[in-house]
């Protein structure tokens, strides 16, 4: 059994409900009215066939557990112009798209975003992009992510644009 | 030891493994044909974006990968600066967002071209001077001509290709490193251009992955860079002139008169051809080359070379200014000589010992009755004596007593001139 202590630390100006009730209404505001669903492919790593050397899947291989839409803030960076060979071959790479999550909807939810895993974002009606997580964002030690300092209560989850070939959801 | 591996792609034998004999020359004519297989008998112009299609070819023919079960697009196109021609040349593998689907190879020449360092070509021929290449009949529908076509060296030219691909696995890496590998396991391999071998190098390989970049979109980025040591054939230069249009073939008919032939054996050889003459006949041919001609008689009669009959030092031909009549006997008294015989073209001489003898003629004016001829040198070989330009025969008409005295077994009237020929 896991040992737990409780946060006692700044207990004269600040409490677990006062956290929780900061997280209710921030999830009021997330959720309710700026409602930016994501949907979570986690990558099934029993299924997905893998390269025996490179430990790298094909087209299409890649296998995902049943995907899991949650909420969060979603802010997508611009794109940037990009040639491939020294100004030749060029493309236009989306920006990179970084959610904050609250960690509580997360454990709701019982998922956990992982490094390498995929979410797919509505850009608009018949248009979804996917991403890859970058950066999970699970260490939340640092000052911005503790509400007032008391504890962690978001991760910013970093993730950059997937092409075709690598995943498209199906 | 192992076999040495013959080079890719040179399909130089045919379908044979070994060419021999006659064969060999087939072959070369099938090759030359193939370069001219167009529409004229001059090679095709090979320019820059002929060398860069050859490559472009050259990638598609040879690189094909195969991934997830689709063989790689390679751009259709050399990428150039163009925006839209861009766009246009991987609009079939691009995205919702027009970008290019990965994985793709594409073929970028680099815009400079310098000058060629292929060795077989590395000795120029100044001025663009064109030589021959081919003779080509005409026929302009009344006669019968040829064209002479010429062309200048081909200029040497290297271009440099990156050929890139960019792909997101691994395995896709090593699929198009084995194919480069084998390909280039030789110093070269080649692609055919109009019908030319042009040979290729491996210059380098360079890894431009950008999968340092933890937080974007990360793929392999490998260019190989190659050097086509290519040339410039430019029909521009090409030179087309008519050679000969009509033949006028002359034929000298050579009557074959009665001949009858001495040679005197001496230290110089000297000989005697008698002729008879047809009557319409002005051309007399001994059929041996003579270097020196020491007498022309008809009848007995001396000749004067130039007045009386024309000939040319080396030929076998005396021609006369007018035709003997028939029957007339035509006596030439020649010196077939050799070269290396003969001194000078007119009087010297080196015999068969070595010596350098000089033709001499002693013309004597009779004014007694003495048949004895004193002359001015000893007579190496004895030629000819006329009495008032009138042969005489030895042993018939005169004797020679010594090696300078001549005796006439005749009395010639006063005043006659006796010119007797010798060498000294």
């Amino acid at each position: 059994m896991e040992n737990k202590l409780p946060i006692t630390r700044l207990g004269k100006f600040f409490s677990q409900d006062d956290f929780d009730i900061n997280i209710q209404m921030g999830e009021e505001y997330l959720h309710g009215d700026l409602n930016m669903k994501l949907v979570l492919y986690r990558v099934d790593k029993n299924k997905t066939g893998t390269d025996s050397v490179y430990a790298e899947a094909g087209k299409d291989d890649i296998k995902y557990l049943p995907p899991i839409e949650f909420n969060g803030l979603v802010k997508i960076d611009e794109p940037k112009n990009a040639t491939y060979k020294n100004g030749i071959l060029r493309y236009q790479e989306p920006g990179n798209m970084v959610i904050s999550v609250y960690i509580k909807h997360l454990n709701e939810l019982n998922i956990d975003v992982r490094y390498g895993d995929y979410i797919g974002y509505q850009d608009s009606e018949d248009k979804v992009r996917f991403y890859t997580v970058v950066n999970d964002g699970k260490i939340t030690s640092d000052n911005k992510h503790k509400m007032f300092g008391f504890k962690p209560h978001y991760r910013t989850i970093t993730c950059t644009i997937v092409q075709e070939g690598e995943f498209r959801g199906v | 030891m192992g076999i040495p591996k013959r080079k890719n792609n040179i399909n130089v034998y045919g379908n044979k493994p070994v060419l021999y004999g006659s064969d060999v020359m087939d072959r070369r004519q099938e090759l030359l044909d193939s370069i001219t297989k167009a529409d004229s008998f001059l090679p095709d112009s090979i320019l820059h974006d002929d060398l860069d299609m050859g490559m472009l070819d050259f990638v598609k023919e040879n690189f094909q990968i195969v991934t997830d079960g689709q063989k790689i697009p390679v751009v259709d196109k050399i990428m150039t600066i163009q925006r839209w021609g861009e766009f246009a040349n991987n609009w079939s593998f691009s995205d919702d967002d027009g970008n290019p689907k990965l994985p793709l190879i594409a073929v970028i020449r680099k815009p400079d071209a310098q000058i060629g360092k292929n060795p077989s070509t590395i000795y120029n021929i100044p001025d663009r001077r064109t030589f021959y290449y081919a003779s080509v009949p005409t026929w302009n529908g009344n006669q019968m001509g040829a064209d002479v076509y010429k062309i200048p060296q081909p200029v040497a030219v290297d271009l440099t290709f990156d050929v890139t691909i960019v792909c997101t696995k691994f395995r896709d890496l090593n699929k198009f490193s084995k194919l480069v590998m084998q390909k280039f396991a030789s110093k070269q391999a080649y692609t055919n251009i109009k019908g030319h071998y042009i040979p290729i190098i491996l210059e380098s390989i360079a890894d431009n992955s950008p999968i340092e970049n933890i937080d974007s979109r990360r793929f392999y980025l490998q260019t190989y860079t190659f050097v086509m040591l290519g040339l410039l054939i430019d029909n521009e230069e090409f030179e087309v002139k008519p050679a000969i249009s009509r033949a006028l073939l002359m034929t000298e008919f050579i009557v074959d008169n009665p001949v009858q032939r001495t040679t005197k054996s001496g230290s110089v050889d000297i000989t005697t051809i008698n002729i008879k003459a047809n009557g319409t006949q002005t051309i007399f041919s001994v059929g041996e080359p003579m270097s020196i001609i020491f007498n022309v008689y008809i009848n007995g009669e001396l000749l004067t070379k130039d007045v009386n009959y024309l000939h040319i030092s080396g030929t076998s031909k005396i021609t006369t200014l007018g035709a003997p009549q028939a029957n007339d006997i035509i006596t030439i008294q020649y010196f077939k000589g050799k070269k290396s015989q003969k001194a000078d073209n007119v009087t010297t001489f080196t015999n068969s010992y070595g010596k350098i003898v000089t033709l001499f003629t002693d013309s004597i004016t009779i004014t007694n009755n003495s048949p004895f001829m004193n002359l001015t040198h000893d007579i190496d070989t004895f030629v000819s004596l006329d009495i008032n330009g009138l042969a005489q025969d030895e042993t018939t008409n005169f004797i020679i007593t010594n090696s300078k005295q001549v005796k006439l077994l005749g009395t010639p009237s006063i005043s006659s001139i006796v010119n007797i020929k010798y060498l000294f």
